[in-house]
């Protein structure tokens, strides 16, 4: 039952943020846009690239699905509204998200481009960038929850939430979690003026359509993290829970969206050196704070 | 039914489905939205959103006429489309090799509403049928040439031995032309060999290939196809050297053709088979050694240098370092394999009709070769024109700065015939040129953004570079203040200052002019001589940072300049020459135009135009491209190059490459 209707939410979810991501693409806001173009993709042809490595480049974008539906899976939207509460279920959500970079080098190199493999090689610097900004944020909140579990974590915050507690860990999660979802400005892997399209340069079609559902997921799971980690879940007063998260992550959800909006892409090697030399600074610093607010103060 | 139609029976579902499609358009613009919205066309108005690469459009969208070459590439393009697919041609002609256009119309912003209104109902009625046309671009057409594994510069259209070392020839693939494809068909075999089905074996044209299952090498076929046994799909291979593709050291075997081969397992070296095939211990594909230097298989490469020298190598034995000692070191110094990509000429973040081909080491730049498509070509006039009609025929050939070329006619036309334009007259020239470079400045500000992905930047620019164009003193005098606010917000903007910052650095040594001189600091500025633009109180806007960054602030201090210009002349006047009868002479006149300094001489006979010189700052910039680009990352070396802002129409055909 859970499982259906976090299935269900998910799909409305995805049909939201491809409203607002349209929206924010083309500036028309246009409400029967997704179902639209959902199927004009299903009629279109799915074309396969010359001398393709069809075993990658037909497994690609259903292996992103599959990582984005894992990762959903560890996600509570109300106490008992989650498909398994793992207890190592902060850990599995980036186990399952380690996926998205397998799918994406695949479905570049597959399509046997040179626009599609330099963007699966770019993902590949990039992940070297975000992937410890995911894990060391993600640190810091299970040092205060004392466990992994992701609804533990949401009963963490009743008297403060963590976006006040360790707003540095915030700040580092939600730009990792951008770079991992290969959001704009951090659009490297696809990058539309360097590489026209990139990873999905090749793919047409239903393959295509697999490829953005996938990764409407990815962005909604990881929205769906940042509510868990930091927003304090379905934690709020009037709403019943499941409202509360549902609002939080779209909401979280529509700000990466618009962000990239208003800003140029970032240099690659500005990027990698942003992560390391700043980023992981600042989450070691995180880390050392809030153990010692942990020790200190008993919240 | 459209000609692109997708082969089906138009029934049911499908009618929803071509409902759909038909709301759903995305447009794959030829040559470049900058083009259309240079002609006026506000394609996001007219919901018309952009497709990056054509294998996410719907339609093609054809602006004005097109020379042969462009009409090849958009062949190409229109290829590989995914049916359905259309065509919608604004003010074009003939389309050849492309099929005729679904849907006609005048290039007016008019024009694309209706025809885009035709071809969705066409669309609607259309997208299936049975009877389907294919479409091949003739520019595809693949041909195969063999070339020397050892000496790239040999290549042959037969097979045969390679004249300097003897070694057998390897077929290749190559097509015509580049296009968009992004499909690299002649690159070094080594490059894509693992995910490309081993190019020489599908291709040799004396052995029959067969496949096999990468898994369970019993199954041998002459078809591709699936393994019966796990699914797996068959994979070719070619008699004995099907091997090594993974082995990552091709030098043993790959042509070890004269002695029996055997073959090992990497990890299990104790494995030795007769047979390409799979270890028994660890399932690796095994691969093939020859008896006398499967000693040093793991010794690294030195041994196989120094132990012979090049000359008593066997002409079989194919060295790693042999291969790469020539090839020239990247600045990272990693030895990568070598992409030849294709960018342009609809690359959405180049000008479009500039056809790039730049040489990919990993993403590095380490080569640029440049294929313009459109240009200018000498002579300008080959019979007697009338004047007037030589004036349109500039504004018509620049269409990215028509009022300047436009205007440079007519003052070379009045220089010759020995008139001078009235004082108001001549204000309201400059006024006319500075509103162009306005809309100039603003059409490139709009494309840097959709390079860079700064959205809001690609779209606020584009609006307003629509409405400076073609508006008179009182509507730019309203514009102004949504100008200044976007100047503002850009030259604050930190992100784009960090990306900028130190790309393309030009010194005062280059041959550059414009805008890109003024950024390094020179003083170089046509309207400096010119007694209107004194009199309106003009002094040339200068920057000092001479990069990319410098680039863009100085654009955006000349479109401020152009507005305080433009409300100082007051007036603004087409570039119409005054009645200059049976003039005959020899004039010449100098004009800045957006991208820099034009200088046209001509003669006059008769009161027509018999002779024309023109020379265009794009001419001089587009031999800037390939220093900017060496050794650069990919996306800046794409910056680079976006920041001459060049006119693919404004290059002298005889500078191209």
């Amino acid at each position: 039952m859970n499982i259906a209707i976090i299935l269900g939410s998910l799909a409305l979810g995805a049909y939201i943020i491809a409203i607002v991501e349209s929206w924010a693409t083309y500036g028309r806001l246009r409400l029967a846009g997704p179902a639209l173009a959902a199927l004009a993709l299903l009629g279109r042809e799915s074309v396969l690239a010359r001398k393709p490595d069809r075993l990658f480049f037909e497994t690609a974008p259903v292996l992103l699905l599959v990582a984005g539906l894992l990762a959903v899976a560890v996600i509570p939207l109300a106490p008992d509204l989650i498909i398994t509460d793992l207890s190592s279920g902060a850990l599995f959500l980036n186990a399952a998200l380690a996926y998205v970079l397998v799918a994406l080098i695949m479905a570049g190199w597959g399509a046997n481009g040179a626009y599609g493999m330099i963007g699966g090689w770019r993902f590949l610097g990039q992940f070297i960038a975000y992937a410890m900004l995911i894990v060391m944020p993600i640190t810091a909140v299970a040092m205060r929850a004392e466990s992994l579990m992701t609804t533990q974590i949401v009963i963490s915050q009743v008297e403060l939430w963590n976006i006040f507690y360790q707003p540095i860990g915030f700040v580092l999660f939600v730009i990792a979690a951008m770079g991992l979802a290969y959001l704009p400005p951090l659009d490297l892997p696809l990058a539309p003026g360097d590489l026209a399209g990139g990873v999905e340069a090749e793919y047409t079609g239903v393959r295509l359509g697999v490829l953005r559902l996938a990764r409407m997921i990815i962005i909604l799971s990881l929205a769906g993290a940042t509510v868990t980690f930091y927003l304090g879940g379905w934690l709020g007063p009037w709403l019943p829970p499941w409202a509360w998260s549902a609002i939080k992550i779209l909401v979280v959800t529509v700000a990466m969206l618009m962000a990239g909006h208003y800003m140029p892409r970032i240099r690659e090697a500005r990027y990698l050196a942003l992560s390391w030399k700043l980023g992981i600074s600042l989450a070691l610093a995180n880390i050392f704070l809030v153990g010692v607010i942990a020790l200190v103060v008993p919240i | 039914m459209i000609s692109g139609a997708r082969k089906g029976a138009f029934s049911g579902l499908r009618k929803l489905v071509a409902a759909a499609m038909a709301q759903e358009l995305k447009a794959f613009v030829v040559p470049g939205p900058e083009l259309a919205r240079a002609h006026g066309l506000d394609l996001a108005k007219a919901g018309l959103p952009l497709a990056v690469t054509p294998r996410h459009a719907g339609v093609l969208l054809i602006i004005s006429n097109l020379p042969e070459g462009l009409r090849d590439a958009a062949s190409v393009a229109y290829a590989q489309m995914p049916r359905p697919r259309a065509i919608l041609a604004l003010g074009a002609g003939n389309l050849a090799p492309l099929p005729v256009a679904d849907v006609s119309a005048d290039l007016t912003q008019e024009g694309l509403l209706s025809g885009l209104a035709q071809l969705r109902r066409a669309i609607a009625a259309g997208a299936f049928g049975n009877d389907v046309t294919d479409f091949e671009a003739p520019a595809l057409e693949i041909r195969v040439e063999y070339t020397c594994p050892m000496h790239p510069e040999v290549v042959s259209d037969k097979p045969g031995n390679c004249p300097k070392c003897g070694m057998v020839l390897m077929p290749r693939e190559t097509d015509a032309s580049g296009g968009h494809a992004g499909h690299t068909p002649n690159e070094s075999e080594a490059t894509m060999s693992q995910h490309n089905t081993p190019e020489h074996s599908k291709h040799a044209s004396a052995e029959a290939a067969q496949y096999t299952c990468p898994m369970h090498p019993e199954v041998v076929s002459a078809e591709p196809g699936s393994c019966p046994k796990c699914g797996m799909f068959l994979m070719p291979v070619e008699g004995k050297d099907a091997d090594d593709k993974h082995s990552g050291h091709g030098e043993h075997s790959q042509h070890a053709s004269a002695e029996a081969t055997q073959y090992t397992c990497p990890m299990h070296p104790e494995v030795v088979s007769a047979e390409p095939g799979s270890c028994p211990k660890c399932g690796m594909f095994l691969v093939p050694v020859d008896d006398k230097d499967a000693d040093d298989k793991h010794s690294g490469h030195g041994n196989h240098a120094s132990a012979e020298t090049d000359d008593g190598i066997e002409a079989h034995f194919m060295s790693m370092v042999g291969i790469t000692k020539d090839l020239p070191r990247s600045s990272d110094g990693l030895q990568m394999d070598w992409l030849e990509v294709p960018y342009g000429p609809f690359f959405p973040g180049l000008p479009g009709g500039l056809g790039l081909q730049l040489t990919l080491d990993g993403d590095t730049v380490s080569g640029t070769g440049i294929r313009n498509l459109v240009g200018f070509a000498a002579p300008l006039v080959s019979t007697p024109v009338a004047a007037e009609d030589f004036i349109a025929q500039m504004m018509k050939t620049m269409p990215h700065a028509p009022v300047s070329y436009g205007l440079l006619a007519v003052c070379a036309i009045e220089n010759a015939a020995g008139t001078k334009a009235r004082e108001d007259t001549a204000r309201g020239r400059a006024a006319a040129l500075e509103r162009e470079r306005i809309a100039s400045h603003l059409s490139w500000l709009s494309d840097f953004g959709a390079q860079t992905g700064f959205r809001w930047l690609a779209t606020s620019a584009a609006a307003l570079q629509l409405k400076v164009q073609g508006a008179d003193t009182g509507q730019i005098a309203a514009l102004t203040p949504a100008i200044t606010a976007l100047l503002g917000r850009l030259r604050r903007a930190p992100l784009m200052r960090m990306r900028l910052k130190g790309i393309a650095r030009l010194d005062d040594s280059v041959d550059a002019a414009g805008p890109l001189a003024r950024a390094i600091g020179l003083n170089e500025d046509v309207r400096s001589d010119d007694q209107t633009f004194s009199a309106l109180g003009f002094s040339p806007a200068l920057r000092t940072g001479g990069d990319a960054l410098a680039r863009l602030q100085l654009r955006c201090d000349e479109i401020d300049q152009s507005l305080k210009l433009i409300a100082a002349a007051g007036i603004i006047t087409a570039p119409v020459a005054e009645d200059i009868g049976k003039a005959k002479g020899e004039g010449a006149a100098a004009l800045e135009t957006p991208r820099g300094a034009a200088h046209l001489r001509l003669v006059l006979k008769k009161g027509k135009v018999i002779s024309a010189e023109l020379d265009t700052p794009s001419t001089r910039h587009v031999a800037l491209i390939e220093d900017m680009t060496a050794q650069q990352e990919l996306g800046d070396a794409l910056v680079a190059i976006n920041s001459l802002d060049l006119s693919p129409w404004e290059i002298g055909m005889e500078s191209r490459a």
